[in-house]
Parts: structure tokens; C-alpha cells; sequence
């Protein structure tokens, strides 16, 4: 049974980084947007204000769990489990050093494609039991994001995935040369936009834009339930950051040991810092202007990053 | 037939199916049978695994639990614009209905009993290339109807759906 | 053996789904777990070896099979689910039993 009480250890472990992952996302947030608005950020609490998304987790732990009268109570309580959840798993496959990822898996890639789309459901699930009409606007709205930009940024993973010949990052990044990221930059482009669109973030946060729909889906969650909802979303971030690294940018290319670890850590952290930059500089998008950009530029975008790798491919 | 882990783990796979397939079948309201049917879902995407269908296993999570499910909420927020959450689902259910579908998990149990007797060795996986080799080389045919079929359908649900906006 | 048999159980308790939802959502997540079943059995069968030969059945063939018929149940899918739009759209409901014009 040791398999099963290592997989339990493990499990555990593992919602503690992704906990560490999102306190450190929250402070890296509000250092870079600070500086990118010519302020501090935090800095009272330990150095740099390290300590200071650790403070609000405290506080947020303390406050008050309200579940509102109207809801469906059940459901309005495990619907951020169902946010959090499968994009925590979506870690699993991710190659953290050179040559290893937690789960090492020949369809790696269609599962981190896969997994996190279960949390749609949760999207949805939330903003219906809330029994909020703001909360539904917004569940819709994620939901049907969510569904339009998973076709091109699966799309986009195709290209790597053809020049590469295998479905797990983990050989990805055993077999990448520096050639790929030239061809399929193109690919790269569409994978980050549509991933800081599947991840609602700004200028992508349709669902939860707070000048029209209050908070969107999670409008009426607090405290932990709330903290849940922004412990997914950081998640997210450096799931995909760390996905887009490992496959587009050659992870830890080749280099083992600590060495490799810190490449594709580094790889990651700028990844993050972008999605972070593009969401404090541009404006919200329309529902429609969303929409187009999906089906009308990055789709066909993703189609052509396919037939430039297909022609290549004989030539090798 | 021993109670290791690998039996375990197909039994509690097996059990959460059936639970949640019943409550797909029995549950009066529409967001609780969308969550059963997501775990349903789920469960047998494990199952999938459990058995060595990796691929099929992702690829059942990607297109019902991300696509299929997600289109029948969406359906039935379209449908039913105010409490779209509430609306009950009304079933009928009766002593015919019940014996039909016992009859039959009588009849096919007693028809697949040779078929499962068989084939009874431990599972092993299929790996994605050999599954390539398969889809890309004698299944070519079925392959392309497959995406034939899959641009009709789109095409009709735009015609069906979206067509008679005045 | 045992996938064999939550796989037909599954299926049953889907054509019950089917027979009972008046509907046509309900009818149509019956319709899905039916297909679930279906694939079930297939690839429960595929994936363990001939007790008497220990040969596997075409194991990658079964699921290239399991795979097409992913396909087509998210096709039905999507195409029941236009239906349904249309019809709550043109009639104001959608219970199967409220529907029958074409009776006569």
C-alpha cells in the first residue's frame, strides 16, 4: 500500500505548493503592477512585504463564511472545489526539472489541455447557486469564454506537439532545439493569448469585470470560500506560465540538477510577469470584441502554425 | 478474484458510476444533474484509465466534461432565461420502464457472461503511437467520416439553432 | 469481469433514463450515459488479454473505435441541444410529452 500512502503524501504536499504558489503569485502581482504605476507595492510586513499576501490569507481565514439566503446552498459551497480542484491536478504533469514531472504520462499534454477545463463546470455551478443575477451574468459569460478560447490554444499546442512527435512534456523538453521557437513563435502568441483569456484574467475578465457585473461569479463568496476562487486563479497562472515554458520555450533544455530546476523557474517567472504586465496595461475587451478574436484571428492563426510545421516537418 | 488495490480502485470507480448514473437519471433539478453527470463522467474517464485508455480517458474529460457538459448548461440557460438553475426536471417513472431496463441488464449480463469470462487478464495500457499508427493507417476511412460528420453537425446546429432570428 | 458488468448496469440505467424523463434534457444526459456505458464495455473488454490464449483483442484498434464514437456522441450531442433551443424557442416548452403535433 505504500503507493497509495506516497500518492496521499504527495496529494497533500502538493496543495501546499500550489497554496505557497498563490501567496507568492498575490505579492509578485502587486509588486509588479506597483512598479509598473511607479508605486512600492507592499512593504511593511517582513522584507519586501513578502508577508504580506500570508497577513491577508490570516485574515481571510478569520472572516466571517457567508452563504446567502437565495442560494442553493449545497452547491454554492462545493463549487470553488470544483474551480480549484482540477486545475490543481493540472500541475501533476508539469516538468518541474529536466526529465521529471510528477507524473510522468505519454498523453502529458492532453491532459494539462483536458483537466482544467473541467473547472468551467465550477464556473458555471457558481455563478447559478448563487442565485444572483450578477453571479449567473458572469458564469455564462466565463463559460462561454472558456469554451471559445479552448479550440485555438489546444491548437496551438498541436504545432509542438507535431514537431516534437510525443504527447508528454517531459520529452518535449528532452527532444527541444532552438530552432522550434522561431517556427512556432506564432503558435506561442495564440497559446499566451488564449490561456490569459482561459484564466479570466485582465484584459480578458469579462466574467468578473467589476464595473458591470460587481464580481461576476464569485460576487457573493467570502472569507476562505473567496480566498479558494483566488488560490485557482494564481494557480492557473503559474500552471500555465510553467506549461508554456516547458513546451514552448525548452523548459530546462537539457541542463539537469539545480541548474535546470532555476532555467525553467526563471522561464516561468518571466511568463508570469508578462501575463501580469499585458493585464495592468490594456483596457477590458467587449464580450464581441472577445469573441472575434477567438474565432477570427486566433483560430485561423493557430491553423496556419499547423501547415508551417506540416511543410517543415518533410524537410527535416 | 482477490481484493488488492487495483480491484479496489475499479470497485470504487464502478461504485461512483452507478451512484451518480442513478441520480443522473433521478435527480428533479437541473444544476444537481449536471454536477452527477460530471462526476459520472469523470468516473468513467477513470475507469478508462484504469484500464489502460489513457488517451481516451483525457480526451472523454475534454470533449464531455470541458464541451458537452458546458453546452447542455448552456442550452438550458438559453431556454429557460429567468431561475435557470430551478427549473425541475419531471420524470415518470413506472413499473414498465423499471422492467424493461432490468429485463435487459438481465439479458445483456447473460449475453456478454462468454465474452467477459474470456477476457479476463490483468489490464495493459495502449500506447499513443500505436493508437496514431491505428487512426492514421487501417482506421483512415472511419477517421475522416469522423470529421466529415463532426463539420455537418456543426453546420446543422448553426442552421437548427441559429436560424430563425427574424 | 467487473467492468464488463458496471458497464451494462450503466447502460440500463440509461434506456431507464430514457423511458422515464419527460424532459428533453433529462432524455438527452440518458441518452449520454447510455453511450458511456457503451464505450465502456468496449474498452473494458479490449484492455484484458484472452484468459485461454493470453492474446489482447486489438487493444489500440478498440480505442481508435472508442474514439470515433466519442465523436459521434458529441455530435448528437451538439445537435440535440440545437433542437432543443429551437423547439424552447418556436413552442415555449420542452417536455417530449407536450410536443406531439404530428399525432394525430
Amino acid at each position: 500500500m505504500t503507493g497509495y500512502v506516497g500518492g496521499l503524501v504527495f496529494g497533500l504536499s502538493g496543495g501546499m505548493v500550489i497554496a505557497l504558489a498563490a501567496l507568492f503569485g498575490v505579492w509578485w502581482e502587486r509588486k509588479v503592477a506597483g512598479r509598473i504605476q511607479m508605486r512600492l507595492g507592499p512593504t511593511e510586513i517582513g522584507p519586501a512585504g513578502v508577508f504580506q499576501a500570508l497577513a491577508d490569507t490570516i485574515k481571510l481565514l478569520l472572516k466571517e463564511d457567508i452563504t446567502p439566503r437565495q442560494a442553493d446552498k449545497k452547491l454554492f459551497r462545493v463549487a470553488p472545489f470544483l474551480v480549484f480542484t482540477p486545475i490543481a491536478m493540472s500541475l501533476v504533469v508539469i516538468p518541474f526539472a529536466n526529465g521529471w514531472a510528477p507524473l510522468d504520462t505519454s498523453v502529458g499534454m492532453l491532459f494539462y489541455l483536458a483537466v482544467p477545463a473541467v473547472s468551467v463546470i465550477g464556473i458555471l455551478i457558481a455563478g447559478f447557486s448563487s442565485g444572483n443575477t450578477y453571479a449567473t451574468l458572469g458564469g455564462i459569460r466565463g463559460a462561454a469564454q472558456m469554451i471559445s478560447y479552448e479550440l485555438p490554444r489546444t491548437l496551438s499546442v498541436l504545432a509542438i506537439a507535431i514537431l516534437a512527435g510525443t504527447l508528454a512534456p517531459v520529452e518535449v523538453m528532452a527532444r527541444y532545439e532552438w530552432w522550434w521557437f522561431p517556427v512556432s513563435l506564432l503558435g506561442f502568441i495564440v497559446f499566451f493569448i488564449s490561456s490569459v483569456a482561459e484564466l479570466n484574467r485582465a484584459p480578458f475578465n469579462i466574467p468578473e469585470a467589476d464595473s458591470e457585473l460587481v464580481a461576476g461569479y464569485f460576487a457573493d463568496y467570502s472569507g476562505i470560500r473567496w480566498a479558494i476562487f483566488m488560490m485557482s486563479e494564481y494557480g492557473g497562472i503559474v500552471a500555465t506560465s510553467y506549461f508554456g515554458a516547458a513546451i514552448f520555450l525548452g523548459g530546462s533544455q537539457g541542463i539537469g540538477g539545480v541548474l535546470g530546476v532555476l532555467l525553467i523557474f526563471l522561464k516561468a517567472i518571466l511568463l508570469i510577469t508578462v501575463i501580469i504586465w499585458v493585464g495592468w496595461t490594456f483596457p477590458r475587451f467587449r464580450s464581441d470584441q472577445l469573441l472575434t478574436l477567438a474565432w477570427k484571428v486566433l483560430t485561423p492563426m493557430a491553423l496556419v502554425q499547423i501547415v508551417i510545421v506540416g511543410v517543415i516537418i518533410p524537410w527535416l | 478474484m482477490s481484493f488488492d488495490g487495483p480491484f479496489m480502485i475499479q470497485l470504487a470507480l464502478g461504485v461512483v458510476a452507478l451512484l451518480t448514473a442513478l441520480a443522473v437519471v433521478a435527480v428533479r433539478e437541473i444544476t444537481r444533474m449536471a454536477v452527477a453527470l460530471g462526476v459520472f463522467l469523470l468516473s468513467v474517464a477513470g475507469l478508462f484509465l484504469f484500464y489502460g485508455a489513457s488517451f481516451l480517458a483525457a480526451a472523454e474529460v475534454f470533449v464531455y466534461v470541458g464541451g458537452v457538459l458546458v453546452l447542455m448548461l448552456f442550452a438550458i440557460m438559453l431556454v429557460q432565461r429567468t431561475d435557470a438553475g430551478r427549473a425541475a426536471l419531471e420524470s415518470r417513472h413506472d413499473i414498465g420502464s423499471a422492467s424493461v431496463a432490468i429485463g435487459l441488464f438481465v439479458m445483456l449480463t447473460v449475453a456478454l457472461r462468454g465474452v467477459s469470462n474470456r477476457f479476463q487478464g490483468s489490464p495493459a495500457g495502449s500506447s499513443v503511437p500505436e493508437l496514431a499508427d491505428v487512426l492514421m493507417g487501417s482506421r483512415l476511412v472511419q477517421y475522416e467520416m469522423a470529421g466529415l460528420l463532426l463539420l455537418v453537425a456543426l453546420v446543422a446546429v448553426i442552421v437548427i439553432a441559429g436560424g430563425d432570428e427574424q | 469481469m467487473m467492468g464488463v458488468l458496471v458497464s451494462v448496469a450503466v447502460f440500463c440505467i440509461g434506456v431507464y433514463g430514457v423511458l422515464t424523463r419527460r424532459d428533453i434534457v433529462g432524455v438527452l444526459a440518458s441518452v449520454e450515459v447510455m453511450l458511456a456505458g457503451a464505450m465502456l464495455a468496449l474498452v473494458a473488454i479490449a484492455s484484458s488479454a484472452d484468459s485461454a490464449t493470453g492474446v489482447r483483442p486489438l487493444a489500440e484498434s478498440i480505442e481508435a473505435v472508442g474514439l470515433l464514437l466519442l465523436v459521434i456522441a458529441a455530435s448528437e450531442a451538439a445537435v440535440g441541444l440545437a433542437l432543443l433551443v429551437s423547439v424552447a424557442r418556436r413552442r415555449g416548452v420542452t417536455r417530449i410529452d407536450e410536443l406531439q403535433e404530428v399525432k394525430g
